[in-house]
């Protein structure tokens, strides 16, 4: 029996001679990037609950933070604006917790992740549109949390507009290395409750830092455990960027930041190895 | 060049074998059914032949394309709906559609094109707006089908399409089956439990159990096979053995024909040929031994007895939800003549 469609003709790319073809044609990795992108954005948009539940916690800590702290801090320890040294905490803190695994694990136990890995995309954007969407979502949570910190009286010691795109990228840089870490805990166990979990690790890494005082007013064990802490190196970064530009406590941050990001995309292209290969 | 084959494939899941050496051809252009109760290894086969899976030894091939070894180009050519439809709930029928041409490298006009075609051929047309958590669950085959038919495929697996629907979307799902191998010849591999599907549509049948191919052939050679009329009696007191020892002496001594007697749930299942004549031999024979019996019922055999004589289980029993009881076994008639066309 011929299994030629009606107006194959029509379509683009080529098969062997006489053979009737598909319509289905190489995209291209970008191309898929692009779609997978843009339906995580979708999705991230629809749920507009989510964006408020991220908010609440990081709101409400900076404001007790500043409520607890604030006046002990400027008065006895020198701080000059406690709001503005508790600003990049609050964003950090946000970021870490866009848990952009949850979107993915959702996709694998739902069954439409096998669905996406039917198609001839390349698999790596199914992945990578996901860290993309995450993007989305921790670029659109530091805006609120700045605008926020300007309505309260947070501002930069010099150009603000270079002070909040570096405290921005800096942020990007380090909640993608976050969303890379729950994206790995979802390709490597297909696990809603574990993917959830990923928070729990923001915990010895954000608060493991000068998160409420200056490192230099730090002692003993907790002094040792902070200056360990690549994020503590993040979170001086981020304050510099406030505080007025110090380029090798900024480059410091970045570094650290990068390291490790990078650590979090091997462990998510391992799990993505393993998820692949499993089916 | 064969649409599908699979040689010798195995695979196994830790100490598991669920695909046991299944080897198999399916020609271009015709639909293949592959039928089988739940945990027989149909969807692993599956899922091995659309590239999900990794065989553990065995290959497979489609439209002379290694599954292994050139997945894209398998992708391409292959459509699937999964027995799960996996759809994201969050986007419209259209979106999903959508991104699903895109990621084939459908764009412009013919995605546009394909999209509207496809939703009026699962009649989907009116709720392709609409997010896809509003939609009912044959909806959402529906939808996954389409979906599976945006790039006109030239291989279109379908993982038990109608599991768990009602008999009307059933009915619209095998028409459009039938209507996609009419307008663009496409090669059909379907997996089903359900017996009545595989033999309305099929025009060959793989019966699958434990892993391996038990029967392979057109619906009515596998039924021909038999050889014989089916005889369903049932029996009170069958513990007692009673009916069992009376037909085999109706056997033994010439008066029934010889020919498999299976036990079931409610009796015996008798495997004769010329089932209305010897229908009335049997009745007779157990009323003189003085067993008490019910229900009696011949029919031509059916695909279950297929399947039965090939596993010794019927496919009704071996599955676990109960859905292959729906209108798949024989029409039990309560009478003498109850042939039923096959």
């Amino acid at each position: 029996m011929s299994a030629a469609a009606p107006d194959a003709g029509r379509v683009p790319g080529g098969s062997r001679t006489g053979e009737p073809q598909t319509l289905a044609a190489p995209a291209g990795l970008v191309s898929d990037v692009v779609a997978i992108t843009g339906r995580a954005i979708r999705g991230i948009l629809r749920e507009p609950e989510l964006f408020i539940f991220a908010l609440i916690i990081p709101v409400f800590f900076f404001v007790v933070q500043i409520g607890a702290l604030g006046d002990v801090a400027e008065q006895q320890l020198g701080i000059a604006n406690y709001a503005t040294f508790q600003l990049p905490i609050s964003i950090l803190f946000a970021a870490a917790s866009t848990s952009g695994g949850n979107a993915l694990v959702l996709d694998i136990a739902g069954g439409y992740w096998d669905k996406l890995s039917l198609t001839p995309a390349h698999r790596s954007s199914l992945v990578i549109g996901n860290l993309f969407g995450e993007m989305f979502a921790v670029l659109l949570y530091s805006l609120v949390l700045l605008l926020f910190g300007f309505v309260i009286g947070v501002r930069f010691a010099e150009n603000t507009l270079v002070g909040s795109v570096g405290l921005l990228a800096l942020t990007l840089l380090f909640g993608i290395g976050f969303a890379a870490v729950s994206i790995a805990i979802a390709l490597a166990t297909g696990s809603v409750r574990a993917t959830q979990s990923a928070f729990i690790i923001f915990f010895p890494l954000l608060f493991l830092t000068p998160s409420a005082l200056p490192r230099e007013l730090m002692t003993g064990w907790f002094e040792t455990a902070v200056s360990l802490n690549p994020m503590t190196y993040v979170v001086e970064a981020a304050r510099s960027f406030l505080f007025g530009f110090d380029g090798a406590v900024i480059a410091k941050g970045f570094l650290a930041a990068a390291l490790f990001s990078l650590l979090t995309f091997a462990l998510t292209a391992l799990a993505f190895r393993r998820r692949v290969h499993m089916g | 060049m064969s649409a599908i084959q699979a040689t010798d494939l195995v695979r196994r899941f830790g100490e598991v074998e669920a695909v046991r050496g299944v080897s198999l051809e399916v020609a271009e252009g015709e639909i293949y059914g592959f039928l089988g109760p739940n945990g027989a290894g149909k969807s692993t086969i599956v899922r091995i032949l659309t590239t999900l899976l990794q065989p553990t030894s065995g290959s497979g091939a489609v439209l002379g394309h290694d599954v292994t070894a050139e997945p894209t180009t398998v992708r391409r050519l292959i459509g699937v709906a999964l027995q799960e439809a996996g759809l994201d709930p969050k986007q419209t029928g259209r979106e999903l559609l959508t991104l699903q041409g895109k990621l084939y490298g459908l764009k412009g006009q013919v995605l546009g094109d394909q999209i509207t075609e496809v939703t009026e051929l699962v009649g989907l047309t009116d709720a392709i707006d609409r997010r896809i958590q509003t939609y009912s669950g044959g909806m959402k085959r529906r939808l996954d089908l389409a979906s599976a038919l945006l790039h006109r495929p030239r291989v279109l697996f379908l993982d038990e399409p109608t599991t768990g629907l009602d008999p009307l979307s059933r009915a619209l799902i095998w028409d459009r089956i039938r209507e996609l191998r009419e307008r663009f010849g496409a090669t059909i591999f379907l997996t089903t439990q359900y017996l009545e599907e595989a033999d309305e549509l099929a025009d060959r049948v793989a019966i699958i159990d434990h892993g391996r191919i038990v029967r392979q052939g057109t619906p009515a050679a596998l039924k021909a096979e038999i050889g014989a009329d089916v005889i369903d009696l049932a029996v009170e007191e069958r513990e007692s053995g009673a009916a069992r020892t009376a037909i085999s002496e109706l056997q033994a001594n010439g008066d029934l024909p010889g020919g498999e007697l299976r036990g079931t749930r409610d009796g015996y299942t008798l495997f004769v040929p010329d089932g209305p004549q010897n229908i009335a031999v049997l009745i007779r024979g157990l009323d003189k031994a003085g067993v008490r019996f019910g229900a009696v019922s011949v029919s031509r055999p059916t695909l279950d007895d297929v399947f039965l004589a090939a596993t010794g289980g019927r496919m009704a029993a071996a599955d676990q939800d109960g859905q292959g009881e729906d209108g798949q076994g024989r029409d039990q008639e309560p009478a003498t003549t109850g042939r039923r066309a096959s």
